[in-house]
């Protein structure tokens, strides 16, 4: 009966310890663990139960309570399921069956002292206890957890294929299972403080859910921890059943009775255990690290074969090729055969379509030939091993054109200057300056032989010729169609010449203002930079200027006359009025040298171009600068405003010409960089869309330059037309167009003046 | 022997006909000729077969026209081209070819020869750019001088000619007058007369360009730079104004007595640039040619444009002529010369382009007399004459050494011209049937 208590004792220490109660009549406290552990862990704890309880972490406030005697103990039991008062009775009549085997297994378990003598340590038991906890057990069904399906359903798989998805797997439907959120540290501690079940709740990893043990799992754990049958109805002290009959037998086989080691655990085995648990918590024993996936693969490996393939679920393996038939045999039956229709219509057919393999007839193996595309398999093959690309490239393919903006045709771009007709032969040097006349019916240049002369436009006559001692700079009619004069700058001077032309009234006006009778005293302000003078040579007025002039330019109602003197710095711009015959400087300070001025087509603006920039002023407001566009060219040579007065063109004499949209921005709308040499002049139609630039390269460039009245578009510029004919030497001087039609007049420095027309 | 066969076989069977008379005729017999003979070994085939029945024949060209097309390659390439079976007896007709035979001595002006015309059989108008227009009675003899302008001519037109004993010319200039000029083309003398103005027309504001006659000789129109086209009365009988203005000319000039001033009758506006050029054809129809790209015809009676053609370049002469007087010819700033058919509905685009000349073109005018032929000239120095029923030019005229400025037809069988080079040419001995 001792013996059975022992036993019992032993149970219920294990038992309090798993509950989280450490009995009182114990001999030391017993650690507490918060969740069950695996078997291994179990074993620590055993482990530490028998050796070194006290330097556990266990928190005695935690626990709900320490049991100070075994019949609290069953109450506690008993309080817990009701039903189990009705089995006591059944572990009553049982457990006196094991107080039987016990007395019997005492006999010869002598030597085993040690344990004889923890148990004899161990409390006082009473056998109702020990029974109500086994018949318990044996009312419980075995296998609950095989009753209620998993919730997952991936199988056997390892769990950390789901490790960064955010389901677990699926669920008997073929839904995916979502991964619950993880709770904080410290939220998920309170929890367990606040729960008194807690202790018995395990994470299933599984099913990414939280399980609770119930009493009966518990035990079950109790009981394969200790290392004894897990059920409890299993009963190991069942009566011996002796088969061996003694009764005849003189010498028995071994009368010794079973001996105590093989059902009682060896003390010494679990002395190595602990000298060895000993060892891996002081870490002399390491263990290998958790062996890493290697992280490589094959790289040369070919997909559609490799391992790694077929080890995905998705992995579909190829379609396996049909085997021969009859019909690919040597010698297959008659039906196989084609007959002729059938082969003429294969004929017939495209090559894609016609069937791979059409069947044939051999009499014998003999008679079979070679394999008509053996040598060009072979060839291919061969050509697969030089890696030969065959098969199409798949390169995008651009056409170069394509990436060209897209730009209307030049055909309806018409009419343009294209092609030479009429060529104004006379002067002796070079042609630096031509001016048209505004009817378009004259035009007038200046050569460096010192001549101006006038051109009937369609015929090339010359009309008329005012000879000078210097090489002329300029020349300009006045805009207006009734006030036939020409302003011709050479040197120093400026000189307006009377043309001779228009009706009897005009000449009238035109002598009147050029009568150099009547000169006002010039303003002091400008008496140091101009002179007015009577020109002797031809009866007109000349201004002598305190510079040499480089540039001028008629305002639009002919009456002002901006002239600029490259080298005058601050001083360089002047503006002369020929009615009142007075000269006047610019009310606006001009920054840097000056090359060449512009008035605006329609308002009050005045463009001034220095070397690198072009400003706008308002003659009517003072002061600064109104706009100041940057060209960005090294050095600008000329500029032309287009007649809406919005955009302006200016070459620089490192051969880009800029188009600029004043509307737009200050920057060029668009530089063309096409002479290869300085550009000396630009020109814009007065009234077709057309531009044009001239270089010293000797070829003039035309223009398809539109402008749009709606404010969202942006001018179109088009390259229309290269310009060429005049000889190399010096090139072009000078551009202009005809007022009225799509011509362009060229100057130059072969002293000729070509007309391109349309 | 394979030789001979493919000779035979490059033979064709042909009659030579024609509507010349007797001296031109050949026999209507089928010859048999090898097939790429081109024009020239036809001429000379005909050549030899007139030559063998007249023995003092001069050779003389000849252009061979098959079903009314001229020959302008070899026979066989033209039997091709046209589809024509070289199997039957093929009809060849044959015409003298529309060539110069012969050229005169060059009548040297002081100036660039600026307008010719050759509408009186019996003299030559030119206007030059020295401001005198001139008039001659053959190669190198200058009848009359007209003088008085002070701008270079541009246009000299026939006014009126019916009158045996004196002729009236219109002189169209830059100094932007005309002027109107009586003379008798009779007066047999050796030397030179000088004319004056017995008219001055004032009115333009610009250049004139042009000027054009009536048929009747009553009014001429002019047209200028100041895109209008003027029209004038030519009688003498003025006005009260005019004779004003002729007696303050009085008073300053003693010399210019007999001249009187003339305003324009009506002027038509509606062209928007220069008009170059004006003819007038009917008694109330003008046809004009400007540098706004058009071809207007005009309507005297209403002085509205009937017909307005769009040409796409700026144009610098205009005539009227050909089949029914209805053909336009134009030419301008570019080496092509077009020909309309007002009469063809729904479209403006010509019926013919000539487009042999390599500059632009300065005159064109058609043939009195034939509905097909017609000359221009150009500013590459050459006279082109042209048949509409071939492409190419019949016969190029190239004895200006610069620019021609304006040719015409005089007599019916020359062209006279006149250009930068100062020379009037007269080329003569063109055979128009």
């Amino acid at each position: 009966m001792t013996k059975k208590k022992k036993g019992a004792n032993e149970d219920k220490i294990i038992e309090t310890k798993s509950k989280n109660v450490s009995g009182k009549s114990q001999k030391q406290k017993k650690p507490v663990e918060k969740e069950l552990k695996p078997v291994e862990e179990g074993l620590k704890e055993e482990d530490l139960l028998q050796e070194s309880g006290t330097d556990s972490d266990y928190d005695g406030d935690s626990l709900p309570g320490y049991l100070d005697s075994d019949d609290f103990d069953s109450d506690f039991f008993d309080s817990e399921d009701d039903g189990t008062q009705e089995g006591t009775e059944d572990g009553d009549v049982e457990f006196s069956d094991d107080d039987a085997l016990d007395h019997e297994g005492s006999i010869d378990n002598e030597d085993d002292d040690e344990s004889e003598q923890v148990e004899s340590d161990k409390g006082e038991e009473d056998g109702s206890d020990e029974g109500s906890e086994r018949g318990e057990a044996v009312e419980e069904s075995d296998s609950s957890e095989d009753e209620v399906p998993s919730r997952n359903t991936v199988g056997d798989v390892p769990l950390e294929w789901y490790k960064d998805e955010k389901h677990i797997g699926y669920d008997i439907t073929g839904k995916k299972i979502t991964k619950k959120e993880k709770q904080d540290k410290l939220d998920s501690f309170l929890a367990t403080m606040d729960d008194s079940k807690n202790w018995r709740k395990i994470y299933d990893e599984y099913n990414d859910e939280e399980v609770e043990l119930t009493k009966e799992e518990c035990e079950l754990m109790r009981r394969i921890l200790k290392g004894e049958a897990p059920h409890a109805d299993f009963d190991p002290y069942a009566p011996y059943v002796d088969w061996f009959k003694w009764d005849d037998s003189i010498h028995p086989l071994s009368s010794a009775p079973e001996p105590k080691r093989r059902f009682i655990p060896s003390k010494w085995e679990a002395k190595k255990v602990l000298k060895l648990v000993r060892a891996i918590r002081k870490g002399w024993i390491k263990f290998d690290k958790p062996e890493e996936e290697p992280n490589v693969y094959l790289l040369w490996g070919d997909d559609s074969t490799s391992d790694q393939k077929s080890k995905h679920l998705t992995y579909i393996p190829p379609p396996k090729m049909k085997l021969p038939g009859h019909d690919e045999s040597y010698n297959p039956s008659l039906e196989y055969i084609p007959t002729e229709e059938e082969k003429a219509s294969y004929e017939l057919m495209y090559e894609e379509d016609r069937p791979k393999f059409i069947p044939k007839r051999f009499t014998s193996l003999r008679s079979i030939p070679a394999y008509e595309n053996a040598l060009k398999e072979s060839f291919e093959r061969c050509l697969d091993l030089y890696l030969c690309p065959r098969v199409r490239k798949k390169r995008i393919n651009i056409d170069p054109e394509s990436l060209k903006p897209k730009l209307p045709s030049r055909k309806d771009l018409r009419p343009y200057p294209n092609s030479c007709y009429l060529e104004y032969k006379g002067h002796t040097g070079a042609v630096t300056t031509i001016s048209t006349d505004s009817s378009g019916e004259w035009i007038a240049s200046g050569s460096t032989d010192g001549s101006v002369r006038m051109w009937e436009v369609e015929t090339g006559r010359c009309l008329k010729v005012w000879q000078f001692d210097e090489a002329i700079m300029c020349v300009a009619w006045n805009p207006l169609s009734r006030l036939p004069v020409l302003a011709v700058a050479m040197g120093r001077d400026l000189f307006f010449l009377n043309t001779e032309l228009g009706t009897d009234e005009e000449q009238e006006i035109t002598k009147e203002r050029l009568h150099s009778g009547n000169i006002p005293e010039p303003e002091a302000s400008v008496a140091a930079i101009v002179t007015w003078l009577p020109d002797e040579l031809y009866g007109g007025i000349k201004i002598r200027h305190f510079k040499s002039i480089s540039s001028i330019d008629w305002h639009r109602k002919g009456d002002y006359l901006s002239t600029v003197m490259a080298s005058g710095e601050t001083r360089g711009v002047v503006l002369h009025q020929l009615s009142k015959q007075k000269t006047q400087r610019l009310p606006f300070k001009i920054r840097g040298l000056p090359v060449c001025t512009l008035f605006h087509p329609s308002l009050s603006y005045f463009f001034v171009a220095t070397r690198k920039d072009v400003r706008v002023y308002n003659l009517l407001k003072p002061g600064e600068a109104t706009k100041k566009l940057e060209t960005g060219l090294r050095e600008i040579s000329s500029m032309a405003i287009h007649p809406g007065g919005d955009n302006l063109i200016v070459g620089s004499k490192e051969g880009k010409m800029c188009w600029f949209d004043m509307d737009l921005s200050s920057k060029p709308y668009k530089t063309l960089k096409n002479h290869p040499k300085d550009i000396t002049n630009v020109a814009v139609h007065r009234s077709y869309p057309l531009f044009a630039s001239c270089s010293e390269d000797s070829t003039a460039y035309v223009f398809h330059g539109m402008v749009y009245n709606d404010l969202n578009q942006n001018p179109l510029i088009v390259p229309l037309e290269i310009l060429r004919g005049h000889s190399s030497k010096g090139g072009v001087l000078d551009c202009k167009f005809h007022p009225r039609q799509p011509w362009l007049f060229t100057a130059g420095a072969d002293s000729i003046i070509k007309l391109y027309c349309h | 022997m394979d030789v001979d066969r493919e000779d035979v076989s490059r033979r064709l069977h042909v009659k030579f006909v024609t509507k010349l008379d007797s001296p031109f005729k050949v026999p209507v017999n089928s010859v048999a000729i090898p097939s790429n003979v081109t024009r020239l070994g036809l001429s000379s085939i005909v050549n030899s077969i007139i030559e063998s029945d007249n023995p003092e024949w001069k050779t003389e060209p000849f252009d061979f026209l098959i079903d009314g097309e001229l020959i302008r390659m070899s026979l066989e390439e033209f039997l091709l081209a046209k589809g024509i079976s070289a199997e039957r007896t093929l009809e060849i007709e044959y015409i003298r070819a529309v060539t110069p035979r012969k050229e005169e001595e060059p009548s040297l002006h002081d100036d660039w020869v600026s307008a010719v015309n050759g509408s009186s059989p019996r003299f030559i108008l030119t206007g030059c750019y020295d401001s005198l227009g001139r008039v001659w009675r053959s190669a190198g003899s200058c009848s009359h001088i007209l003088e008085g302008h002070s701008g270079a001519i541009s246009s000299v037109a026939l006014v009126n000619s019916n009158d045996a004993e004196t002729v009236t010319v219109a002189t169209a200039s830059k100094d932007r007058t005309l002027r109107l000029f009586k003379f008798d083309p009779a007066e047999s003398v050796d030397s030179t007369t000088k004319v004056r103005a017995y008219k001055i027309l004032r009115g333009h504001k610009a250049s004139v360009q042009s000027v054009s006659a009536q048929k009747s000789g009553n009014m001429v129109c002019s047209s200028s730079w100041d895109c209008t086209i003027n029209l004038w009365n030519t009688n003498e009988s003025t006005s009260e104004g005019e004779s004003v203005s002729v007696k303050k000319r009085k008073g300053n000039n003693q010399a210019e007595e007999s001249q009187s001033e003339g305003e324009a009758v009506t002027s038509l506006v509606g062209h928007t640039q220069c008009v170059s050029s004006v003819v007038w054809p009917e008694h109330d129809v003008i046809y004009s040619s400007s540098w706004d790209h058009s071809v207007r015809r005009w309507d005297v009676e209403t002085g509205k444009d009937s017909l307005n053609l769009f040409c796409g370049k700026a144009l610098n002469t205009v005539d009227v002529g050909g089949e029914g007087s209805a053909l336009i010819a134009a030419g301008g700033s570019d080496p092509i010369l077009r020909v309309w058919d007002p009469r063809k509905p729904g479209t403006s685009a010509p019926v013919f382009q000539f487009s042999s000349h390599s500059s632009w073109i300065s005159a064109c005018k058609w043939h009195k007399s034939s509905w097909f032929h017609l000359l221009s000239a150009s500013y590459d120095g050459k006279i082109m004459l042209w048949d509409l029923r071939t492409a190419w030019p019949l016969s190029v005229i190239d004895t200006h050494n610069d620019k021609v400025l304006s040719a015409d037809w005089w007599k019916g069988e020359s062209v006279v011209s006149g250009g930068a080079d100062s020379n009037l040419r007269i080329s003569s001995g063109i055979a128009i049937s």
